[in-house]
């Protein structure tokens, strides 16, 4: 079990009972096009004073009702704090969310694995450079996802 | 039981004496309350007990209400059971941090008490300068926060918000009859109403910080946290700025005379 946790094989596929209840359909709850953080643009009119999710990419993978618990209501953009470049990018982008489009509220969503805190901490940087103050939540998955933590960070 | 749950609470203790002691062993500071309108099962709810803990209590009050029969105890209906540990929403814990000035200057009461002099000149500013601090920040820059926009998210008729704003009516009573207090040079009505004020805030912000506010941000969404942070930015705009600074120094300088570090008033 040596290695980065975020790239450590781990096999999940015995499930408890129940785990497989594929009865009932859910409407997908995104409301937007494009989501990736570099293609976004904060001035889209989806972002203007809205709830936004900052999801790392895994998230909506481990999370199974994610569009239900967590998307429903907000606007997004995601990204991966270890893989993407041009992570100042997304510092800017984040702070012209906070000014320009003077969203509401910011809900950074991450995997428990170490590399994905990033996404937490880029979203602070962004804060701390912004001329507007908003409350910034982190929400932490466990690999299963089950909510690890949820708490106000800003 | 069902009867008992739908009750005030001071009812129920001034009928049943021992549930004041019970109430006690489990933190829940209602014996104290100057109102008392809240039902047994809203009081019970709103404390957050651990389930098992709950039932512990609700066992012991049906014993005390019901000491021959043996009864079964309703479960109290919970939106959503938490974790005790405090963590407040953004701008809640910008109110919990307003409660931190406010009790530092309740704690320098007992000393103006002891040694104050209504003859001397700034004695009486002094007093008056706290008097100021009490309306101009607890009253006008925190309380007004809580009036004007936080309460306004729930029914007003809630009876731990009716407690709330009872709680700020009689320390502006307080506040007034203290100057009068200063005016007429009157130091035995002064340190009364001095003493009153400190004793109501003082249980006052404990029932906010450990029960009305954790209540409060188990039941804000998400949505409602940013609406609330904004419109306190907006008051604090509108009070103008440095009103923060301003109380924190009175503060820090009363601490610094109380402390004999500075004799100058």
């Amino acid at each position: 079990m040596d290695g980065c946790p975020g790239s450590r094989m781990q096999d999940f596929r015995k499930k408890p009972e129940g785990a497989h209840d594929e009865s009932g359909k859910r409407a997908s709850q995104l409301a937007q096009w494009p989501i990736q953080l570099h293609l976004i643009s904060p001035m889209a009119p989806y972002y203007q004073k809205a709830d936004v999710l900052l999801s790392a990419d895994c998230v909506a993978y481990a999370a199974g009702d994610f569009h239900k618990d967590y998307l429903k209501g907000k606007s997004i953009a995601i990204g991966c704090p270890k893989l993407d470049e041009g992570q100042d990018e997304y510092v800017e982008k984040i702070k012209s969310l906070i000014d320009d489009a003077k969203i509401n509220t910011l809900t950074v969503m991450t995997m428990q694995v170490p590399c994905c805190a990033g996404l937490v901490a880029t979203a602070e940087e962004a804060l701390r450079s912004a001329k507007r103050k908003i409350p910034i939540k982190s929400i932490v998955l466990t690999l299963q996802g089950d909510v690890l933590s949820e708490e106000w960070v800003s | 039981m069902e009867k008992y749950l739908n009750s005030p609470i001071k009812e129920l203790i001034s009928r049943f004496p021992k549930l004041a002691d019970i109430l006690n062993e489990y933190n829940i500071g209602c014996v104290p309350c100057s109102v008392g309108s809240c039902l047994l099962k809203d009081v019970v709810g709103i404390h957050n007990l651990p389930e098992d803990e709950e039932q512990e209590l609700m066992g012991r009050i049906a014993g005390v209400v019901y000491p021959d029969k043996d009864i079964r105890i309703p479960k109290i209906a919970r939106k959503n059971r938490v974790s005790k540990e405090l963590k407040y929403s953004p701008p809640i814990k910008r109110l919990v941090d307003e409660h931190i000035l406010i009790k530092k200057f309740l704690a320098l009461v007992p000393w103006i008490i002891e040694n104050m002099d209504l003859k001397s000149d700034k004695w009486r500013r002094l007093i008056l300068d706290g008097a100021d601090f009490i309306r101009g920040y607890a009253d006008k820059y925190h309380h007004a926060k809580e009036e004007d926009i936080l309460f306004k998210y729930f029914d007003e008729n809630l009876d731990i918000i009716k407690t709330m704003l009872a709680d700020h009516k009689t320390g502006r009573d307080h506040v007034k009859a203290l100057i009068e207090a200063v005016e007429k040079q009157d130091p035995k009505r002064l340190a009364e109403h001095l003493n009153g004020y400190k004793e109501l805030l003082a249980e006052h912000i404990k029932k906010e910080d450990e029960i009305l506010y954790p209540w409060i941000d188990r039941g804000l969404s998400v949505t409602q946290v940013g609406g609330l942070f904004a419109k306190f930015n907006d008051a604090d705009e509108k009070q103008g700025k440095g009103v923060q600074e301003r109380y924190e120094k009175f503060v820090m300088k009363a601490e610094r005379i109380a402390k004999g570090k500075n004799q100058k008033f």
